[in-house]
């Protein structure tokens, strides 16, 4: 297919799940808005934040632990987060630029792809922050990442499985990847900061995950952040685990197959394989655990790059066909 | 819906009724139903096909202000019907008229014996804008310059009227099947019992026609269509028709040039394009060969059309067979190919670059529509009655400075067709542009983008310009 139809579908399946994502964290947020203590709420404003590798409008996360501000401001930072024009990864930005590909590749998508996608923009269009915060954003928030998932089943069951298909997978696992590997991060890094671990918080994890029953299934309902981030990371069974994302992402590549010049495209197909060994391993303490996920972090974003340079931007020189 | 309050007036053909008010016949059991339905059903059916259109995503883009803005196409519900018998004779005119116009493309671009023969005088043709010398004794498959031809016709009381010939890049052929599905959808019955013939087509048609041009004997061309992108105003045209042909839909980025022919840039390596089905103008085609600022187009390509290895639809250089100046000549140029007469009537045209039109043009500008030869979507132009003083005295000075660059045009009293507006009937005035392929033979889906000119009194259908579509019925005999 070709190459800039193959990255719009990609980035569509990127800019989705990042939508979906962020749908999910800030349905999660608005829920600790009502009744959750002043450093819950903090806690979950630094997390989003973090784990979109952003900074909030104020310029800063350090603001967020020092006083009631942020209660008051969490209007701003919701708007900054759903609405806001300027800022590339609020949802209606990801919804925009999903369906910008979408538009563009319109043909290599189902026609009720299309359709769900165009809906849901059209929903969103002309919506602002004070709409949605005058009953219950929860819900406005919800809804959104339900028309996602909606999108999701559609797709699959309306889908022909060739290589469009394969790009919006490899899209969305990708960026499942890195979105995990951050909030992970974010949220190690924020415990490290506290003298004291709080089980809301790791349960609240668990919920961005939809892990949660499959946690006291597994473990118990003593939440233990070692076991959290066992269960999220190398968990076979459960849908959003980073192995099953890395393991979806390796027969992607595999059905897609090497490209124009096979020896990058084997070296992409042997990262993807390395990843899905490092998560595959997991650790044993918090430290080891930080260590695999910034491999796994760094690997991704290699991986992406690696992807680009064998089907979308290849160098023409290698090329049998000259 | 009742017709009490239609405003007939007969000074303009009406497309639906008598001038005694009675309807046509070939529109009776149209009128009938809409007699019987209630207005608020026919509001009802009218928000429907906006939904639709809205939901599927068919728009076209509008440039005005800093932002482009991604516009409903809108559509109204009430189908314009033109009977067999109208129909036919405008087939034969059309494809009468297209054999005329490539022929006059392959001899203005070979021994020109039609300037030597002083039918059409040289200056018109060389000095044209649109006339790409690069052109010269290039050889085109089976003569066709021009495969995809977008007529513009106007009726009125005297019958159909060519108004402007599309030969670079027509667009609304998209709008012609949308309005067609839409409007169909929600007045079944209706469309059974009149035995309508089907546009939709269109698509198989267009790409039996790009495959006859194909420059190499496969029996799978590579069809591309060249867009000049997600901002161009007819984007979604480009889409729907890749898709309805087969083809990928393409910019000039993803295509590159090497060793003679071109390719596009595939997830598995490059692959060999035959056919260009462009939707960029000539100026952006190839930045090495007309303007070196194009990002829209590739570089090259002219190099390799001309050796034969790539087909460019509709060919470069076609322009100068729809100049305006030059469509005043196309009766003459139907003469004197085919030694035949025109079977569809030209308007009047006043071509400023000779010293007695213009003058002509400037005494009369209340009552001429003044255009500019290379304009087009109804940009700049002047509608001398419905212009301000102002306005009058601007265009005038800019006629005295580049005469050559404008034609005028007595004001037509284009026909009008009952439109639903504000939950009535009322007349607009209405266009019809058929599309006419051409690639071994002559193809011609029965049925035309009907454009609308909503305003009251308007006659300035452009979409861009506040126009809007209309399905077109043709019946069977």
């Amino acid at each position: 297919m070709l190459s800039r139809s193959a990255q719009g579908l990609y980035w569509m399946g990127r800019y989705l799940e990042r939508a979906a994502h962020l749908s999910r964290l800030m349905q999660l947020q608005v829920e600790t808005l009502v009744d959750r203590p002043l450093r819950e709420i903090h806690f979950g404003w630094n997390r989003v934040y973090s784990s979109m590798n952003q900074l909030p409008p104020a310029g800063t996360l350090e603001a967020f632990g020092s006083d009631d501000y942020t209660l008051a401001d969490s209007y701003t930072l919701a708007d900054h987060l759903t609405f806001e024009p300027t800022n590339p990864d609020s949802i209606w930005n990801c919804f925009a630029y999903a369906r910008e590909n979408a538009r563009q590749v319109r043909n290599y998508i189902s026609a009720e792809m299309w359709l769900s996608l165009n809906m849901t923009f059209l929903r969103l269009q002309g919506l602002t922050i004070q709409e949605i915060w005058k009953t219950a954003p929860e819900s406005f928030y919800a809804g959104t990442a339900k028309d996602i998932a909606t999108f999701t089943g559609v797709a699959e069951a309306t889908m022909y499985r060739d290589e469009g298909w394969h790009f919006i997978q490899l899209g969305r696992y990708i960026e499942r990847v890195q979105l995990s590997a951050s909030i992970l991060l974010a949220q190690i890094a924020a415990q490290d900061r506290q003298d004291e671990s709080f089980d809301a918080d790791w349960a609240n994890l668990l919920h961005v995950f939809r892990a949660f029953d499959a946690y006291v299934h597994s473990y118990s309902v003593v939440v233990q952040p070692g076991q959290v981030l066992d269960l999220i990371v190398t968990d076979e069974l459960l849908p959003g685990s980073m192995r099953r994302s890395l393991d979806a992402v390796s027969s992607v590549l595999d059905a897609i197959g090497s490209g124009p010049s096979p020896g990058a495209g084997r070296d992409a197909a042997a990262l993807s394989a390395s990843l899905c060994a490092v998560v595959l391993d997991g650790s044993n303490d918090v430290t080891s655990w930080r260590a695999t996920l910034d491999q796994v972090n760094g690997d991704s974003r290699k991986l992406h790059q690696q992807i680009m340079d064998v089907y979308i931007a290849y160098p023409l020189e290698s090329l049998a066909i000259r | 819906m009742d017709f009490d309050a239609y405003d007939l007036d007969s000074a303009f053909y009406d497309e639906m009724f008598l001038p005694d008010g009675t309807p046509r016949a070939h529109c009776r059991s149209l009128h009938e139903s809409l007699l019987r339905l209630p207005v608020e059903e026919l509001v009802r059916m009218q928000e429907r096909v906006t939904h639709s259109f809205s939901s599927e995503g068919i728009t076209f883009t509008v440039y005005g202000g800093e932002e482009a803005d991604e516009r409903i196409m809108p559509v109204d519900c009430l189908p314009r019907i033109l009977p067999g018998a109208d129909w036919r004779q405008l087939e034969s005119g059309l494809a009468q008229r297209l054999k005329a116009l490539n022929r006059f493309l392959a001899d203005v671009y070979g021994s020109a014996r039609i300037v030597e023969d002083g039918v059409v005088p040289v200056d018109l043709v060389r000095g044209c804008p649109q006339y790409r010398v690069e052109m010269r004794g290039v050889p085109v498959p089976h003569g066709t310059y021009v495969a995809v031809c977008g007529t513009d016709l106007v009726r009125t009381n005297e019958g159909f009227h060519v108004l402007e010939d599309n030969l670079r890049v027509p667009s609304g052929v998209s709008y012609m099947v949308a309005n067609r599905k839409a409007v169909k959808a929600n007045l079944r019955r209706l469309y059974r019992s009149c035995r309508v013939r089907e546009v939709e087509h269109y698509g198989r048609m267009l790409r039996e026609t790009l495959r006859e041009l194909a420059p190499r004997a496969e029996n799978d061309p590579c069809v591309v269509l060249l867009t000049p992108g997600v901002y161009n105003a007819a984007f979604y045209e480009h889409i729907y028709l890749a898709h309805e042909i087969g083809a990928t839909l393409v910019e000039g980025r993803d295509l590159l040039v090497d060793g003679g022919y071109v390719y596009m840039r595939t997830t598995s390596g490059l692959q060999r394009v035959d056919v260009i089905y462009r939707r960029v103008d000539d100026d952006f085609l190839d930045p090495l060969v007309f303007r070196p600022d194009s990002l829209l187009g590739l570089p090259g390509l002219m190099g390799v059309y001309r050796a034969g290895n790539v087909t460019l639809v509709n060919a470069p250089g076609t322009g100068v067979a729809d100049d305006k100046s030059v469509y005043a000549y196309v009766p003459d140029m139907i003469r004197y190919y085919l030694a035949e007469e025109p079977l569809l009537r030209n308007v009047k045209t006043y071509i400023c670059r000779r010293p007695e039109d213009l003058e002509f043009t400037l005494d009369n500008l209340r009552d001429l529509v003044v255009k500019r030869v290379g304009g087009s979507g109804g940009y700049g132009m002047l509608v001398g009655p419905e212009s301000t003083p102002d306005e009058r005295e601007a265009c005038a000075s800019e006629l005295r400075e580049n005469p050559a660059d404008f034609i005028s045009q007595p004001v037509l009293d284009l026909s009008r067709a009952p439109c639903l507006i504000r939950s009535r009937a009322a007349a607009r005035h209405v266009d019809l542009r058929p599309f006419v392929l051409h690639g071994r033979q002559t193809r011609i889906v029965p049925g035309a983008f009907c454009r609308v000119a909503l305003r009251e009194g308007s006659l300035v259908v452009n979409s861009s310009q506040g126009g809007g579509g209309k399905d077109v019925w043709v019946l069977e005999d």
